[in-house]
């Protein structure tokens, strides 16, 4: 009984150390690999496990350094707070802004910037 | 280590919570199941359902396509598996238990919801992640659990509790938190619009 109760304990310790780490001190790649790749991919090209054929549009391939190069610092910040209709896209790019902090969101920018190999506007 | 670490995984996911609060014969022996099977070793608290997690528990049909907060491998679909007697006897029990944070009676399951839908499939695109029915053809997404059946799964009362304060029912996910983002009358249509799913 008592190696249960401290099993337990540790176990809710460990869960809560960990969704206080996730929230506080998550890296932006960190992020990218939790929330982003089930539709961007694990290497941004797009190709995640929800690009299925039945989706109405495609994940945006945050390699394809042409394309997000049109956008600016201001759009992919409005886009990941915001989702898809900050840019005019599609509601399928959902919104993160009370999923990350906005320290976070910032920090991705830097991150597309080195997946595309581009700058932003 | 590892059963450990599953567990640890585990744990910090499927909250199975139940909204009803009825007792039914079995709910000991339940109990004593749960406990013998160490079904809390990967649940916070017990299950969703009524006679739904009934059918569900004698045959576990994998709900995820892909493994528990996994993007990358598949559901292999060995989630233990009950008798009738075993499984009448947990559902008795895991109906039982309640949480503080599903409010009862505010979303009548089954019932059309038209502004739901339009918030399931324009004003957020739930299918980004979510299978569900679309015009008979099973439509959506592989990285969350399939709402296909939803309906006979899920009470609308705690999709919608979910939605409001996710974090009190799973603590760590990757679908967006919407509260903030969808308003009140929102948040309740797209649960009612999810019971519908059969
Ligand atoms: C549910 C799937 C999904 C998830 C999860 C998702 N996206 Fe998207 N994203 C999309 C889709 C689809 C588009 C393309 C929208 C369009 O072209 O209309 C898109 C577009 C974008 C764009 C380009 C916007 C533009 O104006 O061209 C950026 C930048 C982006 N996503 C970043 C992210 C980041 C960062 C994350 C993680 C925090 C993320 N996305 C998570 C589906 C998703
Ligand atoms: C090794 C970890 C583990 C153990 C042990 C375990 N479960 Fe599960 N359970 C899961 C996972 C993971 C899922 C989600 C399955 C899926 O998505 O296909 C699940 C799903 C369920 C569901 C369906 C939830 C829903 O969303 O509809 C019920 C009910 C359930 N489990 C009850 C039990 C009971 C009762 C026991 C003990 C006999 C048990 N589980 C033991 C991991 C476990
Ligand atoms: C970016 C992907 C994504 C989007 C978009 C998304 N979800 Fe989810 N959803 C998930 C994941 C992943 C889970 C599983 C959480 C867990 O158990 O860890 C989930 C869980 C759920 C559940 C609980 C299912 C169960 O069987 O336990 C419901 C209900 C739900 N989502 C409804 C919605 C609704 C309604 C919307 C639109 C407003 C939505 N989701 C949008 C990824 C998503």
């Amino acid at each position: 009984m008592i190696k249960r109760i401290i099993v337990v304990t540790l176990v809710l310790f460990l869960v809560t150390m960990f969704g206080i780490s996730k929230s506080l001190a998550a890296s932006a790649e960190e992020n990218y690999k939790w929330y982003c790749s089930q539709c961007h991919g694990l290497k941004g090209d797009g190709k995640g496990i929800n690009a299925t054929p039945d989706q109405p549009v495609n994940p945006k391939n945050h390699t394809d350094a042409k394309e997000m190069a049109k956008l600016s610092t201001s759009d992919v910040e409005n886009v990941i707070r915001d989702g898809g209709a900050a840019t005019s896209k599609s509601t399928m790019m959902p919104p993160w802004g009370k999923s990350m902090t906005d320290a976070e969101i910032k920090e991705l920018v830097p991150y597309l910037s080195k997946l595309c190999n581009c700058k932003f506007k | 280590m590892k059963d450990f670490l599953l567990a640890l995984i585990c744990s910090m996911a499927i909250t199975l919570i139940i909204a009803v609060n009825h007792s039914a014969a079995g709910q000991a022996e339940g109990k004593g199941i749960y406990d013998s099977k160490k079904c809390g070793d990967c649940h916070l608290t017990a299950g969703p359902n009524t006679d739904k997690t009934f059918a569900w528990l004698k045959n576990p049909k994998p709900i995820r396509q892909m493994e528990y907060n996994s993007i990358e491998k598949k559901n292999s679909g060995n989630h233990s598996k009950l008798s009738d007697k075993e499984a009448g006897d947990v559902t008795a029990y895991l109906m039982t238990l309640k949480s503080k944070d599903v409010a009862e009676g505010v979303i009548i399951d089954g019932k059309p919801n038209i502004q739901g839908k339009l918030v399931f499939e324009k004003k957020q695109c739930c299918y980004g992640c979510h299978s569900y029915p679309k015009s008979g053809k099973v439509s959506g997404g592989l990285s969350a659990p399939s709402l296909v059946d939803a309906g006979k799964r899920l009470q609308g009362d705690w999709i919608y509790a979910y939605l409001k304060n996710p974090k009190s029912l799973i603590p760590v996910k990757r679908m967006p938190t919407y509260a903030g983002i969808l308003n009140d009358n929102d948040m309740k249509n797209v649960a009612q619009y999810v019971t519908t799913f059969k």
